[in-house]
C-alpha cells in the first residue's frame, strides 16, 4: 500500500487522533494510522464493513484517549514516575512532579537573584495595583446592596428643572402606576438635634409610609413605624435611630428604645434603631422619622422638593414602569398648563443601583482599566525577560530534550516556573494592594459611597487568584512555546551560540510593540483626564477662593424669631469682623459651588402673571453686606447692599449677569423690579448687577441667581434663612486659630447655635471635583509606570540586540564602517520598534478613549495635542532606552568581538 | 532526576489481562501493532477484538514501564512502501515479567486443579 492510497474514512480517522495527548500522537498516530488502514482493507467490502469497524472503533477511541490525557494530566507517563510507583515510593503523586518543577524554578530564581528580583518585583505592582483598585470597585460598585429586593428597587425623580417631585405629583404617582407594588417619597432635611447639653446639625430623612417596606429592611433592636404614624392626627413623634448615632450618642445601650432627643427643640421617641449599613437614602442619615401626609392638605403642585424610591411589581420591567409614567407626566402637562407651562415634565426612573453608583462608576472603571493596562504591560514586560533567558537556557532544554523529556513536560516545567513566579509576585502584590488600599481609601474622595467598608472579601481573593494564573499564562505560555521550538540536536552541534537568534529576536521585539503600544494608549487616556482637569481648574469661577474661611452657623428655629436671628447675626458679624485676622466677613444662605439647586418663580416689572407656568425662575441667595467683597465677586454695574438695606427701607436686590442678560437683554436692569410668584410679596428693586459665579459646580453652567439682603428676606424672598454660612477673607491663609476663635465668638454670642461645614473655600472648590482630580492622578501614575516598563522593555531588547551582534558589529567596523553607521544600525531597529507600537498604540487611544468620554470636559477623546505630546514622550524615553546599547555598540573593539566570537 | 532504582520483575506484577496477551504475543518473534491484534484473534478464536487505541495505549505502557521495545527495523519487511511499520518485541525485563506472570497464574492453576476446578491435564 501506497501512502497515497486512502482508505475510506482515514481523513477523519486522522482528525480523531488528535483527541490523544500531543506526546502520545507523536509517538503512535502513524502506527495506529497504519493499523486502521489494515483493519478496512481486511474488512467486509462496501459500507457495511466500514460502518462496523467504526462501531467498535468509536468508543475505543473516546475511552482511551481520555484514559491517556487524565494519565498525562497527572504526570503518570514518566518513565521514572511509573517505575517510582511501582516500588512505591509515593512519588508517583501528580504533585511530585509539580513538587519537583516548584523545587528546579526556586533553585533558578536563587541563581540569579537580581534577575528574579526584577520579574517579582514587576509582577508584584501590576499585580498589587490591579488588587488595590479591585479592592475598592468591589467594596463601592460590585458588593450587592444590603436589601432584599434590590434589583427591583428603582429610583424616582424628574428632570430638570423640575428634578424633584411634588407632594400632589407622588400622590398621583401613587395611584396611577401599575408596575410598582410599593412607592414611597421621603425629603432629607437638616435639622438641629440636641442629646442631652449637646447640640448640632445633622442630616435626616423624612419617609413616608412605603419606605421601609419597599427597602425591606427592619430595625435591629426596637419596632419599625406602625401605620397609625404616618396618620396626620398621630401624636408624639417616633424616630429610627441610625446605627452610628447609636454607637456615638447613645454608647451602643440596647435600653434605648423609649429615650428622647430633640429635633430642632420637638421631643421625639426612639422606638429603633437601623441595622449597620443601612444608609439609605444617604451615609448620614441620623435617624428617620414618618412624614405625616394629610391627602386632604396638600402643598402646591409647583414645590418639588420630595425625591421617590419604588419596588416594582412581580413581573413587571423598568421598561413598563417608564412607560406608566411618561403617559402620567404628559396627562398632568395637559391638565396643568398653568403648572408645567414652559418646561416639559419628564419622569427619570433607574435602578438604585445606577442612582447610587452610577456616578461614580466610570472613574472606577476608568482607574481599573488603567490598573490592567499596567498589569499587561508588565506581563509583557516578563515575558520578555524570560525570552531573553530563555535563550541562554536553549542548551540545558535540548541537553533536557535528547535525554528524554517530553515537550509536554518541558512546556509544564516552563509553565510551573511562571506559575512560581507569578504566586511570589502574587505575595508580594497582596501585600502592596492592601498597603494601597488602605491609602487609596485614606485619600479617596469623600463622595465616593460605601468607601468606609471597603476591604478584602472572596469576590477580591478570588480575583486575585484568577489575575495570578493569568499573568502566569500570559507571560510563561511565548518563552514556554519558544523553548520547545527548534530543534535541539542543531543547538547542542552549535554550542548554544547563535541560538536561533532571528526568531527568537522577532518575537521579543513584537512583544517590546505589544509594549509601546499599551504603553501608549494608557498614557493618551491619562492625558486626555489630564487636560480636562486642567480645564476645570482655569475655569473661572467668578469669584476668589483663596483665604477664605467658611463655616456653617444654625439657630435651633423655635428659639429664634426673625428679629433674634438678624440680632444675633449682626452682633456675630460686628465681632468676627473686629477679629485681628479677619478683613472683611458677610453670610450667604448658600454657597457658589457647594449650594443647592432650588430655583424660585418670579414675575418682573408690574407684570402680574397668572400662572406659574409662564414665569420665570431663579436661585435665591440670601446675604449680608459686604458678601461680594468678601467673596471676591465683582461687580458690573449698580451697587452692592449697605447696612442701610434693612428692615423698613426699600426692598432690594442684586442679580448676576445671566440674570440681566435672560430677562433684560440689552438693557440695564438697575432699576427696573422684580417680585416673588406670590400675592403678598413686595415689588422689589434691582440696584446692581454682579459677575456670574459658578453657583451650581465648576462643571455645571450658571444658573440666574438673585441675591436679597438677608434682614429683608423675610419680606421679600419669602422666609428668613436661619442656617447661614459665614464666610471670611483672611489675611494669611487660615488657620485652626480663627475657627476656634469664631466658634468662641458664637457660643458667647448665642445659646445652642450649632456650628458645622467648617471648610476654606479652597477645599470646597478642590472638593467639588475630587473624584475627578483623584482618578486623574491616578491614572497618570500608572502611565507613568508603563512609560517606565516600556522604556525598561525597549532598553532590554536594544541591549540584548546588540550583545547578540558584537560580532557582526565587530566586523563591520574592521572592514570600516564609521560610526553613524553603527548607531544607524541599532537605531534603526530601535526605531522601527518603537514606531510601529507607536502607530498600533494611537489607533488603540483613538478607540479607547472613546470610553472615557463622559469624564472629558472640552477636551475631545482624540485631542491633538494630547496624543501629540504623548507620541513626543515615548519617542524620547525610547532614545533614552537606547543611550546605553548605542555606545555600548560604539564602544565594540573589532578584535575583542573577533576573537570572542 | 534522582536516578532510580531498577524494578523488579515481580513489582510489576500482576499484569493486565490486555498487556498479559500482547506480551505473550510479542514472545514468539517482533511483531507491528495490526499483526499483534491478529495473533490476539487468531489466539482466542476471534474471541478478543483488540481496537487501535486500547492496543496502542497497552504498547505506550509497557514501553513507558520498560517491558517492551521498538525491535530494530526488519530487513524482511514485506511492505515496499516507505512507511516502516514499527514492530515491538519483549526486553529482557519484560521476557523476566512475563515468565514471572506465567509462574504466577501457573501456581493458581495448579491449585484450580488440585481443587477439582478444572481437569489436570493428562502429561
Amino acid at each position: 500500500m501506497t501512502r497515497r492510497d486512502r482508505v475510506r474514512g482515514e481523513r477523519i480517522y486522522r482528525i480523531l487522533l488528535r483527541a490523544y495527548p500531543r506526546a502520545f500522537r507523536e509517538r503512535y498516530a502513524r502506527d495506529m494510522l497504519d493499523f486502521y488502514r489494515a483493519r478496512i482493507t481486511d474488512a467486509r467490502p462496501g459500507v457495511a464493513g466500514v460502518a462496523r469497524v467504526w462501531s467498535q472503533l468509536l468508543p475505543d477511541m473516546f475511552a482511551t484517549a481520555m484514559a491517556e490525557r487524565l494519565a498525562w494530566l497527572h504526570g503518570n507517563t514518566d518513565r521514572a514516575t511509573a517505575i517510582h510507583r511501582h516500588y512505591g515510593t509515593r512519588r508517583e503523586h501528580p504533585m511530585s512532579i509539580l513538587e519537583q518543577d516548584v523545587r528546579y524554578a526556586i533553585r533558578g530564581m536563587l541563581r540569579q537573584p537580581a534577575f528574579a528580583l526584577i520579574v517579582l518585583g514587576t509582577l508584584a505592582l501590576g499585580i498589587g495595583a490591579n488588587g488595590a483598585i479591585f479592592t475598592i470597585v468591589n467594596g463601592v460598585l460590585l458588593r450587592p446592596l444590603p436589601y432584599a429586593n434590590a434589583g427591583r428597587i428603582v429610583d424616582f425623580a424628574h428632570k430638570d428643572p423640575y428634578s424633584q417631585v411634588s407632594e400632589a405629583e407622588f400622590v398621583d404617582y401613587k395611584k396611577g402606576l401599575p408596575a410598582l407594588s410599593r412607592l414611597a417619597a421621603y425629603s432629607r432635611p437638616t435639622l438641629t438635634m440636641t442629646i442631652g447639653d449637646e447640640s448640632q446639625v445633622v442630616e435626616v430623612a423624612r419617609v413616608s409610609l412605603d419606605f421601609f417596606p419597599a427597602l425591606d429592611v427592619a430595625p435591629a433592636i426596637g419596632r419599625g413605624f406602625a401605620p397609625e404614624e404616618f396618620s396626620p392626627t398621630a401624636r408624639g413623634v417616633v424616630v429610627l435611630i441610625s446605627h452610628a448615632l447609636w454607637q456615638q450618642q447613645f454608647a451602643g445601650d440596647v435600653q434605648v428604645v423609649g429615650r428622647t432627643l430633640l429635633a430642632d427643640g420637638v421631643s421625639a421617641t426612639i422606638v429603633g434603631v437601623m441595622p449597620q449599613g443601612f444608609d439609605f437614602p444617604n451615609e448620614n442619615t441620623a435617624f428617620w422619622f414618618p412624614w405625616r401626609l394629610d391627602v386632604a392638605r396638600l402643598q402646591t403642585r409647583n414645590n418639588h422638593y420630595l425625591r421617590m424610591v419604588g419596588l416594582l411589581a412581580p413581573g413587571a420591567s423598568l421598561a413598563q414602569l417608564r412607560a406608566q409614567a411618561n403617559a402620567l407626566d404628559a396627562r398632568w402637562m395637559q391638565d396643568f398648563p398653568d403648572i408645567y407651562g414652559r418646561e416639559r415634565l419628564v419622569a427619570v426612573i433607574e435602578p438604585l443601583r445606577e442612582h447610587l453608583f452610577g456616578r461614580t462608576r466610570p472613574y472606577l472603571v476608568a482607574l481599573l482599566g488603567a490598573a490592567v493596562f499596567v498589569l499587561l504591560i508588565a506581563c509583557v514586560n516578563v515575558a520578555n525577560l524570560l525570552l531573553v533567558r530563555g535563550d541562554a537556557r536553549r542548551k540545558e532544554l535540548a541537553i533536557r530534550t535528547a535525554l528524554g523529556a517530553s515537550a509536554g513536560r518541558v512546556v509544564r516545567q516552563m509553565l510551573t516556573e511562571s506559575l512560581v513566579y507569578a504566586a511570589l509576585g502574587a505575595i508580594g502584590g497582596s501585600l502592596l494592594a492592601i498597603a494601597a488600599g488602605r491609602l487609596l481609601v485614606r485619600f479617596a474622595p469623600s463622595d465616593v459611597p460605601r468607601l468606609h467598608d471597603v476591604g478584602v472579601d472572596g469576590r477580591v481573593v478570588a480575583f486575585m487568584l484568577i489575575t495570578t494564573v493569568m499573568t502566569a499564562l500570559v507571560f510563561g505560555l511565548v518563552p514556554a512555546l519558544r523553548g520547545i521550538k527548534g530543534d535541539s540536536a542543531e543547538t547542542l552541534r552549535d554550542g548554544g551560540r547563535t541560538s536561533g537568534a532571528g526568531a527568537s529576536h522577532l518575537a521579543r521585539r513584537s512583544l517590546v510593540m505589544v509594549e509601546v503600544a499599551l504603553a501608549v494608549v494608557l498614557l493618551s487616556g491619562a492625558g486626555v483626564l489630564m487636560r480636562s482637569l486642567i480645564r476645570l481648574r482655569a475655569v473661572d469661577l467668578g469669584f476668589a477662593p483663596e483665604h477664605i474661611q467658611t463655616l456653617e452657623v444654625t439657630l435651633p428655629p423655635r428659639m429664634y424669631t426673625d428679629t433674634t436671628a438678624r440680632m444675633f447675626f449682626d452682633e456675630l458679624l460686628l465681632r468676627v469682623r473686629q477679629l485681628p485676622d479677619v478683613s472683611s466677613a458677610a453670610l450667604d444662605g448658600s454657597l457658589p459651588i457647594s449650594g443647592d439647586d432650588s430655583a424660585w418663580s418670579i414675575m418682573i416689572d408690574g407684570h402680574v402673571l397668572k400662572t406659574i407656568g409662564e414665569s420665570p425662575s431663579a436661585r435665591p441667595a440670601q446675604i449680608t453686606s459686604g458678601y461680594f467683597k468678601t467673596m471676591g465677586i465683582s461687580l458690573r454695574r449698580g451697587r452692592e447692599f449697605t447696612e442701610a438695606d434693612g428692615v423698613g427701607a426699600p426692598f432690594v436686590a442684586v442679580i448676576n449677569e445671566r440674570m440681566a442678560n435672560m430677562l433684560w437683554p440689552g438693557v440695564n436692569p438697575v432699576g427696573h423690579t422684580l417680585k416673588m410668584f406670590s400675592a403678598t410679596a413686595p415689588w422689589v428693586t434691582i440696584v446692581g448687577v454682579a459677575a456670574d459665579v459658578r453657583a451650581r459646580g465648576i462643571q455645571n453652567d450658571i444658573p440666574p441667581i438673585m441675591y436679597f439682603p438677608y434682614a429683608q428676606a423675610g419680606t421679600s424672598a419669602y422666609y428668613q434663612p436661619k442656617r447661614m454660612t459665614l464666610v471670611m477673607r483672611t489675611k494669611a491663609a487660615g488657620d485652626g486659630a480663627l475657627v476656634d476663635a469664631v466658634r468662641g465668638l458664637i457660643r458667647r454670642t448665642g445659646p445652642r447655635v450649632a456650628v458645622s461645614q467648617v471648610a476654606t473655600m479652597d477645599d470646597v472648590v478642590g472638593q467639588s471635583i475630587a473624584s475627578r482630580r483623584f482618578t486623574t492622578g491616578l491614572v497618570a501614575a500608572f502611565a507613568i509606570l508603563a512609560l517606565m516598563l516600556a522604556a525598561i522593555g525597549i532598553y532590554g531588547v536594544i541591549a540584548y540586540g546588540v550583545s547578540q551582534r558584537r560580532y557582526e558589529i565587530g566586523v563591520r567596523v574592521a572592514l570600516g564602517a564609521s560610526p553613524g553607521s553603527v548607531i544607524r544600525l541599532v537605531l534603526v531597529d530601535a526605531g522601527r520598534t518603537t514606531l510601529t507600537g507607536l502607530a498600533i498604540g494611537l489607533c488603540g487611544a483613538a478607540l479607547m478613549n472613546q470610553l472615557l468620554r463622559s469624564l472629558l470636559v472640552q477636551t475631545s477623546s482624540t485631542d491633538a495635542v494630547t496624543l501629540a505630546s504623548v507620541a513626543l514622550s515615548i519617542v524620547v524615553v525610547a532614545a533614552a532606552a537606547c543611550l546605553i546599547p548605542t555606545r555600548r555598540a560604539m564602544m565594540v573593539s573589532p578584535t575583542e568581538a573577533l576573537r570572542a566570537g | 532526576m534522582p536516578s532510580a532504582p531498577k524494578p523488579l520483575p515481580i513489582d510489576l506484577l500482576p499484569l493486565k489481562p490486555v498487556e498479559l496477551l500482547v506480551l505473550t504475543m510479542l514472545s514468539g518473534e517482533p511483531r507491528h501493532g495490526y499483526g499483534i491484534r491478529q495473533d490476539i484473534l487468531a489466539h482466542t478464536n476471534g474471541a478478543i477484538e483488540l481496537e487501535a487505541g486500547n492496543l496502542y495505549r497497552t504498547i505506550r505502557r509497557l514501553e513507558t514501564d520498560g517491558l517492551l521495545d521498538e525491535s530494530s527495523p526488519r530487513a524482511s519487511a514485506t511492505d515496499s512502501d516507505d512507511e516502516r511499520r514499527r514492530y515491538y518485541e519483549l526486553t529482557p525485563l519484560g521476557k523476566r515479567v512475563l515468565a514471572a506472570e506465567l509462574e504466577r497464574l501457573r501456581a493458581l492453576v495448579r491449585l484450580g486443579e488440585a481443587r477439582r476446578i478444572i481437569q489436570p491435564l493428562p502429561t
